[in-house]
This record gives structure tokens, C-alpha cells and sequence, in this order.
């Protein structure tokens, strides 16, 4: 269904700014968990259970010297955060979050934009983003940056080969590249998690070594490289790296609680995005259980992990999905 | 009908960006002395050709070329100039004099092959009234012509990139164990 351009426009600006307040209370949530985890309290001073925290945070830092080291290179420096933070935010243009609605006269699509390469699009913009990282390594011209953006570059680039195939089965099963097809289909027939486990267990790891999260935060692993590619970067434009991580993370949140359990449609009630804001909260506390429980690999762990045990996993349940879609229909 | 016009002009503005940046971009790839600059003007060529796909309403080629080249491959390239570092001290200079005649007469000689085969072949078709049908650039469409009328030319490539593939292999595995035949010091 078409809708006018300018409530696209209007629904991407509120979308923007609602992941935005999502990103705050993630950092909120993870700290207020791991602490938890750890038998302390976590944040707690800044407001009732600390929840003025994040603005805190963020006034910290917008209020910080935006400092530039002597060697870098000037407009790439300043570039690579904007290109991260960029990537993060428009991926998730295409990911639907309700069933649509008639508001007054007009209709009103559960989603930024509706196209038929969303899945596509949403792994060209994490390629994109990848650049984020290589660019600010290199133009911030120290060692340990360098070397931080190398790993970030090797670990996206081979995690990445196993994201895109560990889906291809429920594209093979959905029949389609667009997100919304795919839910829809989920709510007819079954949630994709039961016929495509192992897609979703690669699905799973591969996005945690994406959003480069403990156990595989092996690009910013600060008691070997100080910080990774942002060793460099300070006040808000640090801000920008971290904020484009956290959103990566909800994104991928988000797109693998549609490609694996439904989108916005629930057991019971109708509720829509309720039932896809739930779902998204429950992947991203798992991620922050798992930052609690499991201690980073090591680099040759992390590549044969990805290279031999994840990408053989994928391909062999592209192929056996393939063989029993044909031989089903 | 003002709606229409305000559409038009827009795939206008949107189309010269993108033609003046494809342009821009390519020189800079030559220009640039720093081959990571000349590395990320590539990029820029590259996104600026998907945004003509788009406009071309080739949806699926322009988020593969974006995808494939401009994401996968230049990171590579990025990764290893990079990691190798930029050879300042020794900039190209430019080659000898008949390379850059030779250039010029084989760039000439192909923008007169495009105008002759534009003019020649597509006539009075070059208009906006030629109306494309809905399905076309789909990935389902897309899929369907690989697999009917190119499925020729398509396993032919998959081959050629599987030799490729078992080559890059095999001069790993080569360089390594030569290596270690070397006794280290």
C-alpha cells in the first residue's frame, strides 16, 4: 500500500529518534545488568535507579574538548564516526515493526520503506559500515589504531560471509527478499526459528562477532590494543563510534527477531509493535548475559571459529533448505 | 500534476549528482597521489553508479554493486594498502609520453563508440514515456533470467570464479610451505 512521501518523512524522523532514546536506555540496561550479574548495583545515583544516567553520559560527553591528534588526517578523521553512526541509523529504514494502519484518511505502513531488496540493502549498509572502522584506524595515524581497524576490517569482512548465508534459508523458506513478505509469512505459517535452528544459532554468533561484542570484542581488545580504531577519538565523536555499535546491535536485534520469530506478530493478543519491541529486548538482554558470561576469544580461535565451524553450518543449511523447499511444494 | 513535476525534477537533481560525482570520483581515482585516497574515490565511483542502476530502476543490481564491490572488494583494497602503507617518497610521476597519447586516443576512440552505438541503437526510445513494468529489477525477475536465458553465461562465471578461488588457495598453501623450508634464523 502507498503511502504520501511525507509520512515516510515524518515516520523516519520519529523512528530515528525513538532508536536513538532505544540506544541511551541499551547502555542503561547493560550496565544496570552487568551489574547486577557482578553482585553490585550499577548505575544508581543520576536519577531514581539511575536512569538520567545516559543524559548524563551524553552531556559528559558533547561537553568534551573535541581533541585531534597532530598526525591525522584531517577530513577522514572527522568523517569515519559520521560514517559509522550513518550506516547503523539507516538500516533500519526497511525493518517493519507493525502491521500498518488507517490513521484519519491516510494509510499508514508499518515501516520507513517498503522494497523488495531489504535484506540486501540492510547487508550493503554493514558493509558500508565497515569503513567506519578502516577509515578512522588509518587516518588517525597511530599504531594501535591501525592495528585495531585491521582486526575490525578481517573479523566484519569474514563474519559477514556467514551472516548473509545463515539467512538464506529463510529467504529460501519466506520466498522473498523483503522483510515484510517474510514476517507475513511467518504469521501464516510458522515462526522460521523451528525449521531454521541453525540458521539462527549462525545468525546468532555471527551478529555478536558483527556488532564486535564480548566474546568477540577483539577489535577494541583494550588489554591489547588500548581501544582498537577509536584509541584516537574522544568526546562525541567516540560517542558517535560507540552509539553506532549499540545501534548495530538493536538493528541486528530487530532484524533477526523478524527473519526468525515473526516481527510484530504474537501468540495472543494483536498488540503489533509491542510484541516486537518485547522480542527485540529479550535479544538484546541475551547479548548483554553473554558479554557477562563467556571471556573474549583469541584472535586464531575467532577466525577458525568463523571460517570453519560457522561458514560450513551455514552452507550445508542453505543447501539442505534448498533441497526440502523443492521437494515440499 | 505539480506532484508529478516537483517527482521529475528531483530524479533530475539526483541523476546529475550522481553523473557529476561518477565523473568527479573517477578522475580523483587517478589523480589522487595517496593510493587510499584514489582507493576511497573508487568507492565513491562505485556508490554513485548504483545510484544510476537506481535511478534505472535496477534495484537488485545497484544493492549488489553496492554489496559486492563497494562494500567486499575495496575493503580489501583498503585493508592492504593500509596494512602495506602508502609509498609517499616515491609518487608516480606519470609514464612516458606515448602511454598518454596512447590513453587519450583509446579514450576518444570509445566515447565515439558510445555516441555512434547510443545514436545508432536507441533512436527515439531515449524519452521518459518508456514505461517499465513493475517486475522489472526485481530480484525474482533478475533470478528467472539467470537461470533461463543467461544460465549459460552465469555457470560460466561461477566456474571461472571457482578457478580463481582454488588458485588464491593454492598460492597460499604454496608460499607457506616454501617458507617453511627455510630454516629460520
Amino acid at each position: 500500500m502507498r503511502e504520501p512521501w511525507w509520512i515516510s518523512l515524518i515516520k523516519a524522523g520519529v523512528i530515528v529518534n525513538l532508536i536513538m532514546l532505544a540506544f541511551a536506555y541499551t547502555t542503561w540496561l547493560e550496565r544496570k545488568l552487568l551489574g547486577r550479574m557482578q553482585n553490585r548495583f550499577g548505575p544508581n545515583r543520576a536519577g531514581p535507579y539511575g536512569l538520567l544516567q545516559p543524559f548524563a553520559d551524553l552531556i559528559k560527553l558533547v561537553r568534551k574538548e573535541s581533541f585531534f591528534p597532530v598526525a591525522a588526517r584531517h577530513p577522514l578523521y572527522i568523517a569515519a564516526p559520521i560514517i559509522s553512526m550513518f550506516t547503523a541509523l539507516a538500516a533500519f529504514a526497511v525493518i517493519p515493526f507493525g502491521a500498518g494502519w488507517q490513521i484519519w484518511h491516510y494509510h499508514v505502513n508499518g515501516e520507513i520503506a517498503n522494497v523488495s531488496i531489504a535484506l540486501i540493502l540492510i547487508f550493503a549498509l554493514g558493509s558500508i559500515g565497515v569503513y567506519g572502522a578502516i577509515i578512522g584506524g588509518w587516518a588517525s595515524q597511530s599504531k594501535f589504531s591501525l592495528l585495531g581497524s585491521m582486526r575490525t576490517c578481517a573479523q566484519l569482512v569474514s563474519y559477514e560471509v556467514s551472516l548473509a548465508l545463515s539467512v538464506l534459508g529463510v529467504v529460501l523458506m519466506g520466498q522473498s527478499l523483503n522483510l515484510v513478505d517474510i514476517v507475513n509469512k511467518q504469521g501464516a505459517t510458522i515462526w522460521f526459528f523451528i525449521p531454521q535452528l541453525a540458521g539462527l544459532l549462525v545468525f546468532f554468533f555471527a551478529m555478536i562477532a558483527e556488532t564486535s561484542r564480548p566474546p568477540f570484542d577483539l577489535p577494541e581488545a583494550d588489554t591489547e590494543l588500548v581501544a582498537g580504531y577509536h584509541t584516537e577519538y574522544g568526546g562525541m565523536r567516540w560517542g558517535l563510534f560507540q552509539t553506532a555499535e549499540y545501534i548495530n546491535l538493536i538493528t541486528l536485534s530487530a532484524l533477526a527477531v523478524t527473519l526468525f520469530f515473526a516481527g510484530w506478530h504474537g501468540p495472543y493478543a494483536p498488540l503489533g509493535p509491542l510484541w516486537f519491541l518485547l522480542k527485540v529486548f529479550i535479544f538484546v538482554s541475551v547479548f548483554i548475559w553473554i558479554r557477562a558470561s563467556v571471556p573474549r576469544l583469541r584472535y586464531d580461535q575467532l577466525m577458525r571459529f568463523g571460517w570453519k565451524i560457522l561458514l560450513p553450518v551455514a552452507t550445508i543449511n542453505a543447501v539442505v533448505t534448498a533441497l526440502l523447499v523443492v521437494w515440499i511444494s | 500534476m505539480i506532484v508529478a513535476s516537483v517527482g521529475n525534477v528531483l530524479v533530475w537533481a539526483v541523476w546529475l549528482g550522481a553523473a557529476f560525482a561518477c565523473l568527479g570520483s573517477a578522475v580523483a581515482v587517478v589523480s589522487f597521489t595517496n593510493p587510499f585516497y584514489s582507493a576511497l574515490a573508487l568507492i565513491g565511483n562505485l556508490g554513485s553508479l548504483a545510484v544510476l542502476y537506481l535511478l534505472l530502476s535496477s534495484e537488485f543490481v545497484a544493492a549488489a554493486q553496492v554489496l559486492v564491490y563497494a562494500g567486499a572488494v575495496m575493503v580489501m583494497f583498503l585493508f592492504v594498502i593500509a596494512y602495506i602503507g602508502p609509498r609517499t617518497e616515491s609518487p608516480w610521476t606519470g609514464g612516458p609520453t606515448w602511454q598518454t597519447i596512447g590513453a587519450v586516443l583509446a579514450a576518444g576512440a570509445i566515447l565515439v563508440e558510445i555516441v555512434v552505438a547510443i545514436g545508432l541503437k536507441a533512436g527515439g526510445s531515449l524519452s521518459h514515456s518508456h514505461h517499465v513494468d513493475g517486475a522489472f529489477g526485481t530480484p525474482s525477475y533478475i533470478g528467472r533470467l539467470f537461470l533461463t536465458d543467461h544460465l549459460l553465461a552465469f555457470e560460466i562465471t561461477s566456474i571461472v570464479l571457482l578457478v580463481a578461488a582454488i588458485g588464491g588457495v593454492i598460492l597460499g598453501a604454496h608460499s607457506r610451505t616454501t617458507a617453511d623450508e627455510v630454516p629460520s634464523l
